[in-house]
């Protein structure tokens, strides 16, 4: 088995399993191996924060965290914090004043998957880590993460080429405000006109004003937008990412792991691995109750975790199995399943 | 306590919790007692190549409604519009199709739209919504006020509040929020149902699912350590905190999710 080191590392996973644990496991692990390291977290769970001595104050910002000694740095992502991060790399203001804009990149405004993407590639630019762990969100939304791209990249198609210039062109000889009914009107593709009138039959003749002026500062920062499709080719070469698809016996969602490859196939390369948390295996095994209702539970929770590992390696190249574990401190766990990772870093 | 049940249940939780398999039994449940019940969820989050269209399937014996985004866009604009073949053309626009896809919480306002409407047309209906995991439940939450003010006014703005009066109406929906008997769990469901409560007046109630230790009570001595002290910590879990759970669930033995989804109904009238 090779676990090399890589540029990215991208944890995926159904959400409930860990995940964020074991991110953060193995960004302490590869920090402990001399790595300069950054772990990017979405949306992560108050437990995590606390172990982290993460404040409501780090967040969206590059912080450095220490744990029993190792150190690493961290962000929790904040589209907000992202936003004018772009904003200020693309000398264009008015990305982070645009009302739409900022209703949009709320918490959860639902911006996080694409603008994390563009905050993966900053940090990959500013060449400071050898090693990025990214702990995508839950569930089939980790699709949305890696769809981001071609999402970004529709986003800005040449079919709209046409009335994005002609937006630019316009702003650039009139000044920002003079944007309204009178320019939709005006504007050339016939598509996209007879789209935005239909529009304004619904939704008013203000809203438009705002969303073209909107779309309008977006494209303007198109560039930064755009670098996130650079990242596209690291994420699908071997030799710069690392995959791990997490998920965990006690959801017991062989098919959910399955499908989740299926549906990355055309991003998740060879260097892929099934971590399963949370195994009972090893323990069940050793066990031997007398009582008829315990050997019901033991068959039940044996066989449903065996199946599970049945269909998991039949469908991955490598499952890491970690165990369950009940009894320690937070701390603890996270410094357990470090050794766990060390042992797999052959 | 009200007798009759609301129009909208929203089950979330982690991914992993036994959201499908509870909602679905939940519906079963509903149906046993002479509700017409519906199981809901969401076949997609982007427009394109994927469209399937609405569909609805009782083989398991209760309805469910698997929704496309597409194609409820599509009604939608349809209906306001008044034209059938515009609103084909608008969705199939490369343009409304790269909004709708950068703005995840636009598609979650066209579903909850399209539930709504379902509502409406049928008064005596109850939908079931098997909702995203955690922090895209949050953003499904929060889309219909996020777009009312993007809208600000017109026909869309005026539907959104509409919307929200009844997605705000305590005696029409109600959330579960639902955890696994681990404080890990626990923790992120107390988070998340506090993030729920900070963003709409229903009521949002925890369920803990798949709870080992009632199946083991009495033979602790004679368990593995590990499992000793799983089924130790589910217990102190829900002694700890009972008053906040509205619902304990035992661990079910049946091996498939079928069996699971049929072991669980019978126990989940505290849900209605």
């Amino acid at each position: 088995m090779s676990l090399a080191t890589k540029s990215f590392e991208i944890f995926c996973g159904t959400g409930g399993v860990g995940k964020t644990t074991l991110a953060t496991a193995r960004a302490l692990n590869l920090s402990q191996q001399g790595l300069r390291v950054l772990l990017i977290t979405i949306d992560p769970a108050k437990r995590l924060k606390d172990i982290l001595g993460l404040t409501s104050e780090s967040v969206g910002e590059v912080t450095e965290v220490s744990l029993q000694g190792t150190k690493l740095d961290a962000l929790l992502m904040s589209p907000e914090k992202t936003i004018l991060r772009m904003a200020a790399q693309n000398k264009s203001p008015d990305l982070a004043s645009n009302r739409i804009v900022q209703i949009l990149s709320r918490p959860y405004g639902g911006m996080n998957e694409i603008l994390s993407l563009i905050e993966l590639q900053l940090r990959f630019e500013s060449q400071r880590y050898d090693v990025i762990v990214l702990d995508t969100p839950p569930g089939a939304h980790f699709l949305d993460f890696l769809e981001g791209i071609g999402k970004i990249r529709s986003f800005f198609d040449q079919s709209f080429v046409e009335i994005f210039s002609y937006l630019g062109q316009k702003t650039a000889k009139a000044g920002k405000k003079v944007l309204g009914l009178g320019l939709i009107n005006r504007i050339v593709s016939g598509g996209v006109k007879k789209l935005l009138g239909y529009l304004q039959s619904v939704t008013g003749a203000e809203f438009i004003d705002d969303f073209v002026e909107a779309v309008q500062i977006i494209y303007q920062s198109k560039d930064v937008f755009l670098k996130g499709l650079a990242l596209q080719d690291r994420l699908k070469s071997r030799t710069q990412c690392n995959w791990f698809l997490v998920t965990s016996v006690e959801q017991g969602k062989a098919q959910e792991a399955i499908d989740l490859k299926g549906h990355a196939s055309h991003f998740i390369h060879q260097d892929h691995f099934l971590v399963l948390n949370k195994c009972l295996e090893q323990e069940l095994t050793e066990w031997f109750p007398g009582d008829p209702k315990l050997i019901k539970v033991k068959a039940s929770l044996e066989g449903k975790e065996r199946h599970l590992k049945g269909r998991l390696r039949d469908a991955f190249p490598t499952v890491l199995e970690f165990p369950e574990i009940i009894s320690l401190s937070p701390v603890e766990h996270i410094q357990y399943l470090t050794q766990k990772w060390k042992t797999y870093a052959t | 306590m009200s007798a009759l049940p609301r129009r909208l249940y929203i089950f979330t939780g982690k991914g992993g919790v036994g959201k499908t398999t509870l909602s679905k039994a939940f519906v079963r449940e509903l149906s046993q007692k002479g509700h017409d019940a519906v199981y809901l969820t969401f076949r997609n989050q982007a427009l394109g190549a994927d469209h399937q269209g609405n569909f609805e399937t009782s083989k398991s014996g209760i309805r469910e409604v698997f929704l496309d985004l597409e194609e409820c866009a599509r009604g939608y604009i349809e209906k306001r519009l008044n034209t059938k073949l515009v609103s084909s053309w608008i969705v199939k626009t490369p343009f409304f199709r790269a909004i709708i896809n950068m703005v995840p919480g636009f598609s979650y306002l066209i579903y909850l739209g399209k539930i709504l409407e379902m509502g409406k047309d049928n008064p005596k209906l109850i939908v079931v919504l098997d909702a995203p995991a955690s922090g895209h439940a949050l953003t499904m939450v929060e889309a219909t006020s996020n777009f009312r003010q993007i809208f600000n006014t017109g026909i869309i703005s005026e539907d959104t509040t509409k919307m929200l009066s009844r997605l705000n109406d305590p005696e029409y929906t109600k959330m579960h929020v639902i955890s696994l008997p681990s404080m890990m769990s626990w923790q992120e469901a107390i988070e998340l149902r506090s993030g729920l409560t900070e963003r709409t007046p229903v009521s949002v109630d925890i369920t803990v699912n798949n709870c080992l230790f009632q199946l083991l009570e009495g033979h602790m001595d004679e368990l593995p350590v590990g499992l000793k002290d799983k089924a130790l910590n589910e217990k102190k879990l829900v002694e700890d905190n009972q008053s906040q759970m509205q619902c304990v669930l035992p661990h079910s033995l049946g091996l498939d999710s079928a069996s699971v989804e049929r072991d669980l109904v019978g126990s989940l009238s505290n849900l209605i």
